[in-house]
């Protein structure tokens, strides 16, 4: 853990740079336009939110390991829509496309939406949106606070009441700047009771331009509501990522998550699930490959409150090169929250002498009828493996690809999209 | 919750009975002058006072931490005794000399120091409040060059010695408890082992507070040299009071290569009655350095007692080759907090380390484990394996875990295990059908859940482990 300190009076300068820099990020983020009347008064709330905190530094608990210092050099403007060209995915007939945090109804495809779907920006479906919109837990935390102040649009998806999607719906989200810019996107996806939806979101970018993604998502599962989303990050080498994804799910129902980080210079997700109700199910795969100088960080939180949860939580982080993986895992199991089935397995690849973990796995259960589990290991290749493999006829470099392969394609088996998996496949492969 | 299983009822405390001793007791609060009075009074050498100053004064700078999982009111540092000692303190030749009704108090807490009585084969130091009382078997020890005696002993015949590993594992402003304890402890046991040599007998130390004013700050320091070998055991206990009191202590240990230092601890301070009304604060900092190549540091620990339970045995494991091992049993009932683990940091080449933490908590208590496994960048081939287990006993106790894991070498293992469990009514009923009562299972369950620490502990110290475990729980079903 680094903390970079000037000789003259450390404390109160790095905190002056760092307060000035929310209070300019605040800036920029209040500069977005907004139309829609009832989103003002929720973006002024969220300014007010964000004036009371402070810009996390590593001596918050929160982000001991992950140092935004590097985030203080960038001179940030706001984002402008920008051209770029969609990446379809064969199998997702709908899509909404943003470039730059704004939507490009040009590379979206929203026509001939099946009944019981509502797809679009949040100036088409802006009536809808009101009741849920920034209203999930955790809403306070600073950059999600700030995502909200510059709330001017959205990805909107509503699943109505019984509906069941049968082809996935494609969310991607392009950064294509000149300079760097503060880009916010945001999603809201209501899946109503008895509903069912396959989610892809993409983040990617175009170009090496140096920007920061600050982006939120909220997910509501009402009864037996069904979603699989999968989240894909593939920000450039240079960007810096911070993205929140905050799922609150109501009784019976299941949610999985297939969390895939790649990209960005330092890339932190918060994964934040509140089981509301009884018999709630709760799937999280996460695989984060970190090479170069990448820091990649996940906090997952899993809060249940009624009895028979089931939690099912795998994260995986390979690490190369100078990399650094961060993994904090919270489950709490409250004293209502009986005969909850929980588990947790994280599993850390090192693979170069220079690549760096820090994991924390953390229950914290006060019902005494659970089964509740957490495991972590941090390891190498097996000798014995390359070794087996070898005698195979395999050479030693090929035989370590498919062991790392292997690794990886054990979270990368559960992305629901044939052509996306492959892709993800050849990626890791690639690298 | 099952009917079988109720909250747990409140167990006697044996040991909350007050020695009625005239005692040396200075007044209340904390100041330079309280610290150069203090080292006064134990005539100690200048280097100590110089020590003690330094600590106070980053005490003074330093915050009272609020990380862990535990609450408590604030502690007013200025109404503490931080000198208490039974009148007549000056050293006695032999045990018959020891005033008789310390030797009655000791013999009630079971530990008898008088000739004919002891333990065989264990050396005992009883520490009574803040002094060092009596100490047994030392001619033989010193036969095989064994040192084992009050540190404030230690400072005036092995002043050398002290100065060179006083605060070398913890160093004065090493956390908030650490550098009160650096300035005002009064007494505590020092160990040295003389290279080659592995300690005839098992050492031990016994704590015993009995002034409800005071706190106690103990400071344990155990030197192994080359290729030497001890077992220490300490024990504590203390009277009912409605205050809390204030533990504070400092353990070091230090091996050189080859050397092997086994560390076990019960304790069982007062815990407070069943609302959480007085107890002890137990503060410790207890860190092992693992100097030299292929040493060993190996911490057991079963904690029954205290209100809140505070401490993080540790090795820092410097040689190659070298081994930490953090065993332990922390058991919390009725309001007792406990937040507890270990940090094992690895640094030399091929260092290995095991920890197995099994909590179990009932009525309303908190009991959190909290370690850090840290390899470092030169820790080629470290090894570690953790597993931390719990058990909850009735729907109100709370059990957490907050393992930290920073690798920052390719060539380590690292594996982590956490489970939480419970007694189930199937197993009772099991048991019962067996014609085994309902407390006799529990204890046995409990027992077997603990079996992995216990079998770490000395013979006569495991049975009483034991024992002391199914008192605490006595009452537990109905």
């Amino acid at each position: 853990m680094s903390i970079q300190v000037s000789p003259i009076n450390p404390v109160s300068t790095v905190a002056l740079e760092r307060s000035t820099y929310l209070s300019h990020l605040l800036d920029l983020a209040k500069a977005t336009s907004n139309e829609i009347a009832w989103l003002q008064e929720v973006r002024d709330h969220a300014v007010l939110r964000v004036q009371e905190q402070t810009f996390p530094t590593t001596r918050d608990e929160e982000w001991r390991f992950t140092d935004l210092s590097d985030l203080l050099k960038l001179d940030l403007v706001t984002a402008a829509p920008a051209d770029a060209t969609a990446a379809e995915l064969p199998e997702a007939t709908h899509r909404l496309t943003f470039v730059n945090g704004f939507f490009a109804p040009a590379l979206s495809s929203i026509d001939n939406l099946p009944d019981g779907l509502a797809i679009g920006n949040l100036s088409s479906l802006a009536t809808e949106a009101q009741s849920y919109l920034g209203k999930q837990s955790g809403a306070e935390e600073v950059f999600t606070a700030l995502n909200t102040a510059g709330l001017t649009d959205a990805a909107i998806i509503l699943v109505r009441k019984n509906a069941v999607i049968d082809t996935p719906i494609h969310l991607q989200f392009i950064s294509s700047a000149s300079q760097p810019a503060l880009i916010q996107p945001r999603i809201l996806v209501v899946a109503e009771a008895n509903s069912s939806v396959t989610l892809i979101e993409e983040h990617g970018a175009i170009g090496e331009t140096a920007y920061f993604t600050n982006s939120v998502s909220e997910i509501w599962l009402a009864e037996n509501a069904q979603v699989n989303h999968t989240r894909v990050q593939r920000d450039s080498q240079t960007a810096f990522h911070i993205g929140k994804t905050a799922v609150s799910q109501a009784r019976s129902s299941h949610y999985t998550a297939n969390t895939i980080d790649l990209g960005a210079k330092l890339s932190r997700h918060n994964l934040e699930i509140y089981q509301t109700g009884e018999q709630t199910e709760t799937v999280l795969n996460g695989l984060v490959v970190a090479r170069d100088q990448q820091l990649s960080d996940t906090h997952s939180t899993i809060a249940l409150t009624k009895p028979h949860g089931m939690t099912r939580q795998l994260h995986k982080c390979i690490i190369d090169h100078r990399a650094h993986a961060v993994f904090n895992g919270k489950v709490y199991v409250p004293k209502a929250a009986q005969l909850t089935d929980a588990g947790q397995l994280n599993r850390n690849l090192l693979l170069s002498p220079k690549a760096r973990v820090d994991t924390k796995p953390q229950l914290e259960i006060v019902a005494d009828n659970v089964k509740c589990t957490h495991g972590a290991t941090v390891g190498q290749l097996e000798t014995d493996e390359i070794f087996y493999l070898q005698s195979r006829g395999i050479d030693a470099d090929s035989a370590r690809k498919l062991l790392v392969n292997a690794f990886a394609y054990e979270v990368l088996a559960q992305v629901p999209i044939d052509s996306l998996r492959q892709s993800l496949i050849d990626h890791v492969a690639r690298s | 919750m099952s009917t079988s299983v109720k909250s747990l009822v409140n167990q006697p405390y044996k040991y909350g009975f007050v020695t009625d001793i005239e005692s040396d007791t200075i007044p209340a609060g904390l100041s330079e002058d309280v610290i150069r009075l203090i080292s006064a009074k134990k005539n100690e050498p200048e280097f100590m006072l110089e020590f003690r100053l330094k600590a106070y004064r980053q005490w003074l700078k330093m915050e009272e931490p609020n990380w862990a999982e535990v609450g408590y009111p604030p502690i007013d540092y200025q109404n503490i005794v931080y000198y208490s000692a039974p009148k007549v303190t000056e050293k006695k030749k032999s045990l018959d000399e020891v005033d008789p009704t310390l030797l009655e108090t000791f013999e009630k807490l079971g530990i008898p120091l008088s000739e004919q009585k002891r333990l065989s084969n264990v050396a005992v130091d009883a520490i009574f409040d803040s002094v060092s009382v009596a100490t047994t078997f030392k001619e033989k020890l010193a036969e095989h060059g064994v040192i084992f005696c009050p540190i404030s002993e230690a400072l005036q015949e092995y002043p050398d010695l002290v100065q060179k590993y006083l605060g070398s594992v913890v160093p004065v402003a090493d956390n908030y408890f650490a550098a009160l304890n650096s300035a005002v402890f009064s007494d505590g046991s020092f160990v040295f082992i003389p290279k080659g040599v592995k300690c005839p007998m098992e050492l031990s130390t016994y704590f015993r507070i009995n002034n409800g004013e005071s706190g106690q700050f103990e400071r344990t320091l155990i030197v192994a040299e080359e290729g030497s070998q001890v077992s220490y055991l300490e024990g504590c206990t203390a009277p009912m009071y409605d205050s809390n009191q204030l533990h504070a202590a400092v353990v070091e240990l230090v091996a050189l290569d080859d050397a092997e230092i086994k560390y076990s601890t019960v304790q069982n301070w007062y815990a407070g009655d069943a609302e959480g009304k007085g107890g002890i604060y137990n503060f410790v900092t207890k860190r092992g350095l693992c100097q030299g190549k292929n040493s060993k540091i190996s911490w057991t620990q079963v904690e029954t007692g205290s209100a809140i339970t505070w401490k993080y045995p540790s090795c820092v494991l410097v040689g190659d080759n070298s081994v930490g091992e953090f065993y332990s049993v922390a058991l919390t009932n009725n309001r007792q907090q406990a937040d507890t683990g270990t940090k094992m940091v690895h640094i030399g080449r091929n260092t290995r380390s095991t920890i197995v933490s099994k909590g179990i908590s009932a009525g309303q208590s908190e009991n959190s484990y909290r370690g850090l496994v840290k390899i470092g960048p030169k820790a080629e081939g470290a090894r570690n394996y953790s597993q931390c287990d719990s058990m909850l006993i009735g729907d109100n106790a709370g059990a957490n875990t907050f393992p930290y894991i920073q690798v920052q070498n390719n060539s380590a293992k690292v594996e982590h295990e956490a489970s939480t469990s419970k007694i189930g009514e199937d197993q009772l009923f099991y048991f019962a059908q067996r014609g085994i009562s309902m407390e006799d299972a529990i204890a046995m369950m409990i027992s077997g859940f603990c079996r992995d620490v216990f079998n770490q502990l000395p013979m006569e110290f495991a049975v009483e482990a034991d024992k002391l475990l199914a008192l605490k729980l006595e009452g537990s079903v109905g």
